[in-house]
């Protein structure tokens, strides 16, 4: 206990100097916080501008896709915001400086230090944007409020924290061995995000499915919301499959740091 | 960087020679681009996987509609080929270059050659441009044409105005992108002008979604805006969602948002260098 009180006290403070430092500059400060935010509210401001000539999505409502919209922004945006360090471009760059081999000979935690070393405050900004779509969905689709609904709902926001964390600390941990390939996770991982920000019956019949059992990204919040919405789940799948969304991220995760700690054991540094 | 220095001036330099520099930056700024295939290649791949996703959210939109705003969902498709084919070549994601010269230090080194400062990137940012068109536009436009069905341009008429609209929209992008790139004159983090600009340029060029499926009102705001000619005008043209004199319209509002920036960009180019001045950088 004593052990991760001190872990959890360094963690902190690697926050707070990175806090401090960012918020040097006032006015900038301001306008990264506002432009970061401004992604997110573009993206969604494009389909809800829209929405309204069209009728519907597929037959779903503004509300409903607001449910998936939040749930993936909000999961993305705080998975950004802990495992932002262990992001590609961040730990690449720590390689070929050869900033990583320090992290190696200071006496702290490796894994703590690379927790610490990306924290971006202005993100904050579109966490709080996206949990206000999530509320738009809340308010605006017929979901029953029981305990078990919002039970569901924070075990998706977790499951898919862990997830795309997961999906990050592997694409970190290739870095190690290669800088240029690394742009491949982006498809899982920003390609992802989008594509389960939207009700998966949109898409082809080949890609929902490789998307939900090869990669097992429908199962994060694609089922568990069609199962609130009191719809039937595609394929013929029973109802328990809807609850399986909070635990295939902890599993991947776990998968992650195993490959992590292998690739830190035949890390050799780039030499510079 | 190897240049070949510009032949010695004076007072009988040709207007040809006077074109060389530009002509040579232009052209290491195209080759440069083939430095990293295989980044291209795995570029290319993200580009056609959310043009995919895009698609899918285009045609499950129409549904059963024939037709929106003018634009069929073939139209659609084919405004998303498009977009995804100009990303890179457009810079819509962002462009930091001029803001880190500036940051470092290094415009220093910049103001010394025989070239206008502006002259010199705009020659680096088109050579630039035609690189990533042709390794990254092409081969996304051959792709989307062979999987979807592309709507061509209506014509020789329509052809040729597409063309001279996305050359406009490079113009007026690459001023707008080197304006926002001037704030690093007077903020030593302007990273965050950066962002926030390209935030709104995202939305208001007509990249997420054609401008013409917005409200009336919103298309109104925009028109008063220079972000339609960096991306939505050559789109409409090729689609034929503008024709005949509003096409010739549309070029004209075009050319008047370059001169416009063009004029912003040397104002505050001459304001910004003389702060570099006074501060000594």
């Amino acid at each position: 206990m004593g052990e991760l009180r001190h872990l959890l006290s360094l963690y902190v403070r690697l926050l707070g100097a990175q806090v401090r430092s960012q918020g040097a500059h006032r006015t900038s400060f301001l306008l990264d916080a506002l432009g970061s935010m401004l992604i997110t509210a573009a993206e969604f401001a494009a389909l809800a501008l829209v929405l309204p000539r069209f009728g519907g999505l597929n037959g779903w409502t503004l509300g409903e896709i607001s449910l998936l919209y939040g749930l993936a922004e909000l999961a993305f945006v705080l998975m950004d915001l802990v495992f932002g360090g262990f992001d590609a471009p961040n730990l690449s760059a720590h390689v070929r400086a050869g900033t990583f081999s320090t992290f190696l000979l200071r006496p702290a935690p490796l894994a703590v230090q690379v927790f610490g070393s990306d924290f971006a405050l202005r993100r904050l900004t579109r966490v709080v944007l996206a949990a206000a779509i999530l509320a738009y969905g809340l308010t605006h689709a017929a979901v029953p409020w029981h305990p078990g609904a919002a039970l569901l709902l924070a075990g998706c926001v977790a499951g898919m924290v862990c997830f795309f964390g997961g999906l990050f600390v592997i694409g970190g941990t290739l870095t190690f061995w290669t800088v240029e390939s690394v742009e491949a996770m982006n498809v899982l991982t920003y390609g992802g995000r989008t594509l389960i920000s939207y009700p998966m019956d949109i898409y082809g019949t080949w890609l929902r499915r490789t998307f939900t059992y090869l990669i097992p990204a429908g199962f994060l919040s694609y089922l568990p919301v069609l199962h609130l919405l009191g719809r039937p789940l595609p394929d013929g799948l029973p109802t328990w499959a809807a609850l399986l969304g909070p635990l295939a991220g902890p599993l991947l995760l776990t998968a992650a740091f195993a490959f992590w700690r292998s690739g830190v054991r035949h890390y050799e540094g780039t030499g510079t | 960087m190897t240049i070949t220095p510009a032949p010695p001036g004076g007072a009988s330099v040709r207007p040809l020679a006077l074109l060389a520099l530009p002509w040579a930056v232009a052209r290491l700024g195209f080759q440069r681009q083939f430095a990293y295939p295989q980044a291209t290649l795995w570029g290319l791949i993200t580009n056609t996987f959310f043009g995919l996703l895009r698609v899918a959210v285009l045609s499950a939109l129409f549904g059963a509609r024939p037709q929106v705003a003018g634009y069929t969902v073939q139209d659609a498709i084919t405004f998303t080929g498009l977009t995804q084919a100009l990303i890179a070549a457009l810079s819509l994601f962002g462009w930091f270059d001029f803001m880190r010269v500036v940051h470092r230090g290094e415009v220093a080194g910049d103001l010394l050659r025989p070239t206008p400062l502006l002259t010199f990137w705009a020659a680096q940012d088109a050579g630039r441009a035609a690189g990533q068109f042709l390794l990254r536009g092409l081969p996304m436009l051959l792709l989307f044409g062979l999987v979807w069905d592309m709507t061509f341009a209506a014509g020789a008429t329509a052809g040729t105005q597409t063309v001279l609209s996305v050359l406009l929209a490079w113009a007026c992008g690459f001023l707008f992108r080197f304006l926002v790139n001037c704030a690093a004159f007077w903020s030593p983090d302007a990273v965050g002008f950066g962002r926030f600009a390209w935030a709104v340029l995202g939305l208001s060029c007509g990249f997420l979604m054609p401008l013409a499926f917005f409200p009336a009102r919103v298309q109104a705001l925009l028109a008063y805006t220079p972000f339609p000619s960096m991306l939505n005008t050559p789109l409409e043209l090729w689609v034929g969602v503008k024709g005949g004199a509003a096409a010739w319209a549309a070029l004209a509002a075009q050319l008047g948002w370059t001169a416009a920036l063009l004029a912003a960009c040397l104002l505050t180019l001459r304001a910004g260098l003389r702060r570099l001045e006074v501060a000594g950088g």
